[in-house]
């Protein structure tokens, strides 16, 4: 950037003036930009406002498709009205509405959760279409595909005229917007964002996958049963068509469009989708906008052009599709006949070209413009302290086995670590290291046998279980949550504790310089260190180090040496995977061989070293090495 | 046998022709899942475009069996161009983009096809004979009896083609591992650009032989989309039995849940099944379950 502001406000301070600024500006307006008409689009867009922020929930922060907003809308809208049409107050409609939206939204969530990416997308798509079904075919309560009418009830003796109403609304919005930040910026959001980087590692590190996607979801459910509930008041006529597949599609334009995962990205969508509709009846103001989102598109490619590059399908697809809108809008006989095909059109550029919608790109150029006042680092405090010392059994595994097809991966395998060992596994590639550890932390449920940490027996492949019985373990593939910061990725491990524990912790691993890095940005070897501070933060009685040293470069293992060791100290039992001899050597008090889905050998690192049946799995015997060498030689002859 | 009871075989019998229909879609899905692990959420826009396509070819006067390897031309050209414009970046980049890509650009087909062949529903002409074959007391129509011999035959050229020629076994080598694929020589890219464009032509051929029973309209889109899916999740996405199997449940299901229930709750079956088997068995009753590698 050529130029740029420094501003003494910090980069929330700043957002949250902007919102009030909006908020009071949008109070006033009907004062001064008269008309009923004026009002609708309004009310409209802070009602599709309130939506949206529910959508986002799930289509920006879970990053599941979700097909059933429009669904839940429709079955809020229909609760407040029939609540109306039985004379209750308004308050009482508008939490029925919610209900109406809410409960089956967690019926639905509670399995459908369970899934992931187009089996998600599909489970939600059925839900709606069941849903408008429901409403069309239960005509004794909804009045089918005629429609229900209702009036708009004064709420508690204050008569609700169409200026108040807008203000009811607004207020509404606004409510929902500061309740979705705060949600967003707390432990919960955290852990909602980890969860779609990697859910394998929020389950195994305690933080609770579904439950918080199931909460995640009810949110969203919640809120498009209230922006349904203000819907009824505000068209007092109902129809179950109005809620298919078609307001979907508009629904997943303003989320993409407004900018997923963006606060303003709802409120930047709503305003689109409630004008939208009126700009196709514009034909001039509409080829005058789509010719400039046209030249807009076009910027990038031939930026790429300039600096001789060929343009990628990112760039030049958006073009192609603003062009068959440009074409449609200058040639087509009826453009609202075309509505659906422009709206796809549309939705395809920003999906492609703009990832982050409208909101993210002046984000993105507002951040490089401006600089903010940097978020002051915490003070750092906890760490690493000593565990209860008690003796006895720490983890036990009792004759685990667990084959693939026809591959026993892991064979009758006992193992038993007392408290405050470091325990050792070694082995060649495939024998069956990481499908123990994956048995003992619950990834996989074992074909027979059975786990035993500190004394509980946690479900058969549950790593929740496993995790709440004392383990947490770290992963041979990096399991990293890319959009957190390193920070934030200890605060959503923590069980107890603030923002300056998390920094200690931070502290230990060496990683305080790079808090506030995101995980996308740091390298390897750092990550390799934030997953052992971010099991560390969950305080496990049980540690278990998949591979650490894996790909780090030597003075990094040193540092890996030095930081298992002070964990050690406190008394923590480890158990590690580990291919780097002198790490074992320097580190573990016993070592366990396996070889082929078996324990082949067990002692401590000095005698497994001299162990004949361990050099055998690991060099090969004579007889197989003469048996290669002979097999060569006829190959060669 | 009584009137009732044979009524609602009657029924059964005109769902399980129609089902094969669905399995034939269905099996659009599973080509493409194999290849390259993404599925058409358009895909019912497909046999939609497939069906007006024909239709317009039969139009200008060519014959009908010219009509419809004309449509599945068309339609290959559609599957190829739905993997290019909405799958390929977003698999790339491993994120959830071709869900939301494929949809749009069905829905882009749906409003083409208003604009283009209009809102009414149009039936297809077929050179079949008027009457219906008699079975048992059952009657079934020759656009049914066709609609089972061509989704099996599809299926099973598709099938023989994919085991004894080279570019369906280099199919199945990038479905198993396209990276490894790759470095024996075969593109990746191509073979699943060609799985998509055959999926595409099973879809508009499915297509022409659905819309002489139900008539051609651009509703039909969206509705098949969803039986389809309920056939190949129910199968599994990744098995290759059950699917025709599946596809008579539902059409059976369908048919009979119409004429008990009332016509509007016909599609319920299909979708409280797709939920259901997306809860208790996502992998499909006939599917393998997938292992989680960390």
């Amino acid at each position: 950037m050529l130029f740029h502001v420094n501003l003494a406000l910090r980069e929330k301070t700043a957002e949250r003036i902007m919102r009030l600024t909006l908020f009071s500006g949008l109070a006033t307006l009907p004062m001064i930009w008269h008309g009923e008409y004026a009002l609708g689009l309004l009310t409209l867009m802070a009602v599709y406002g309130v939506l949206l922020i529910g959508l986002d929930a799930t289509v920006g922060y879970l990053g599941q498709i979700n097909l059933a907003q429009a669904a839940l809308f429709g079955l809020g809208a229909y609760g407040t009205a029939l609540a109306i049409q039985a004379e209750v107050s308004l308050p009482l409609a508008l939490l029925v509405g919610i209900a109406a939206a809410l409960i089956p939204g967690v019926a639905l969530a509670l399995p459908a959760l369970r899934l992931e990416g187009p089996q998600f997308a599909l489970s939600t798509l059925s839900f709606a279409t069941l849903s408008v079904i429901f409403l069309n075919e239960s005509e004794s309560v909804t009045n089918g595909a005629l429609g229900l009418s209702i009036i708009r009830p004064s709420l508690l003796n204050i008569l609700l005229d169409s200026t108040r109403f807008y203000w009811l609304c607004l207020m509404v919005l606004f409510v929902a917007w500061w309740a979705s930040q705060l949600l967003l910026r707390s432990r919960f959001g955290l852990a909602i964002e980890a969860l779609r980087d990697s859910p394998t590692a929020t389950d195994a590190l305690g933080i609770g996958t579904l439950r918080h996607k199931a909460l995640a979801f009810a949110w969203g459910s919640a809120l498009a049963g209230l922006a349904g509930a203000l819907h009824a008041l505000n068209f007092g006529y109902l129809q179950p068509a109005a809620f298919g597949y078609d307001l979907m599609v508009i629904l997943l334009l303003g989320t993409v469009f407004g900018g997923r995962r963006n606060q303003w990205g709802a409120f930047t969508g709503a305003a689109v989708i409630t004008l939208l509709p009126n700009l196709l009846s514009n034909r001039t103001l509409f080829s005058f906008l789509v010719t400039l989102g046209c030249l807009l598109a076009i910027v990038p490619p031939i930026r790429a052009l300039f600096s001789r590059k060929t343009p990628s399908f990112r760039q030049t697809a958006p073009v192609a599709a603003m062009s068959v809108a440009l074409v449609l809008a200058l040639f087509a006989s009826n453009v609202e006949e075309w509505r659906k095909g422009i709206f796809a059109l549309f939705l395809f550029a920003a999906v492609v070209g703009l990832p982050d919608g409208i909101a993210g790109a002046v984000t993105a150029i507002l951040r490089k413009l401006i600089r903010f006042a940097p978020d002051p680092l915490p003070v750092a405090s906890g760490g690493i302290q000593p565990a209860n010392s008690s003796a006895g059994l720490a983890l036990q595994a009792s004759k685990l086995r667990k084959s693939f097809g026809g591959v026993k991966a892991v064979d009758n395998v006992t193992l038993k670590i007392m408290k405050g060992e470091t325990h050792g596994l070694i082995g060649p590639n495939g024998s069956g290291k990481t499908t123990l550890v994956n048995l003992i932390s619950g990834l996989y449920k074992p074909d027979s046998g059975s786990v035993e940490i500190f004394g509980v027996r946690p479900i058969p492949g549950s790593l929740m279980s496993a995790f709440l019985a004392g383990s947490a373990r770290t992963f041979q593939n990096l399991q990293p949550f890319s959009g957190l910061t390193a920070l934030e990725s200890i605060m959503v491990c923590q069980r107890e504790g603030g923002i300056s524990e998390a920094m200690g912790w931070l502290n230990t691993a060496g990683l305080q310089e790079k808090a506030r890095l995101r995980c996308s940005e740091m390298s390897y070897g750092d990550l390799r260190f934030l997953e052992i501070a971010r099991a560390l933060a969950t305080r496990p009685y049980v540690l278990m180090l998949d591979e650490p040293a894996a790909g780090m470069s030597k003075p990094d293992i040193i540092r890996l040496v030095d930081l298992v060791t002070s964990i050690k100290r406190a008394g923590i039992t480890i158990l590690l995977i580990e291919h780097h001899q002198d790490v074992i050597a320097e580190l573990c008090d016993l070592v366990t061989v396996m070889d082929g889905g078996q324990l082949i050998a067990q002692g401590t690192p000095e005698q497994v070293r001299r162990n004949k049946k361990v050099i055998e799995a690991y060099l090969g015997s004579d007889e197989t090495a003469t048996q290669a060498k002979s097999e060569m030689r006829t190959q060669l002859c | 046998m009584n009137a009732e009871l044979l009524a609602l075989i009657q029924m059964a019998v005109g769902g399980g022709l129609m089902g094969m229909a669905y399995a034939l879609v269905a099996y659009g899905f599973q080509l493409t899942y194999a290849a390259g692990k993404a599925v058409n959420f358009g895909q019912g826009e497909l046999v939609m475009l497939g069906a007006f396509i024909g239709l317009s070819l039969a139009g200008i006067g060519l014959p009908y069996w010219a009509a419809v390897p004309g449509a599945m031309v068309a339609g290959a050209a559609l599957g190829w161009f739905v993997e290019r414009a909405a799958v390929r970046l977003a698999l790339q980049q491993r994120n959830e983009g071709w869900i939301l890509l494929t949809i749009i650009v069905g829905l882009f087909g749906v409003s083409a096809a208003e604009n283009i062949w209009g809102r009414e529903d149009k039936p297809f002409p077929v050179p079949w004979p008027d009457g219906a074959l008699e079975f048992f007391g059952i009657s079934v129509t020759w656009p049914e009896l066709a609609i089972a011999a061509g989704a099996l035959g599809m299926m099973a050229l598709v099938e023989l083609a994919k085991r004894y020629t080279m570019p369906g076994i280099a199919v199945q080598a990038v479905s198993a591992d396209p990276d490894s694929a790759e470095l024996c020589g075969i593109r990746s890219k191509s073979a699943i650009s060609l799985s998509w464009a055959v999926s595409g032509a099973a879809a508009a051929f499915a297509g022409t032989i659905i819309a002489p029973v139900t008539t051609v309209g651009p509703t039909m889109a969206a509705a098949l989309t969803l039986k389809a899916f309920s056939v190949a999740v129910v199968a599994g996405l990744d098995s290759g039995f059950g699917l025709v199997l599946a596809g008579i449940a539902l059409g059976s299901a369908e048919n009979l849940s119409g004429f008990l229930l009332g016509s509007g709750w016909r599609e319920a079956p299909g979708l409280i099944l797709l939920i259901l088997a997306l809860a208790l068995r996502p992998q499909g009753i006939f599917g393998k379950k997938i292992i989680r590698k960390v």
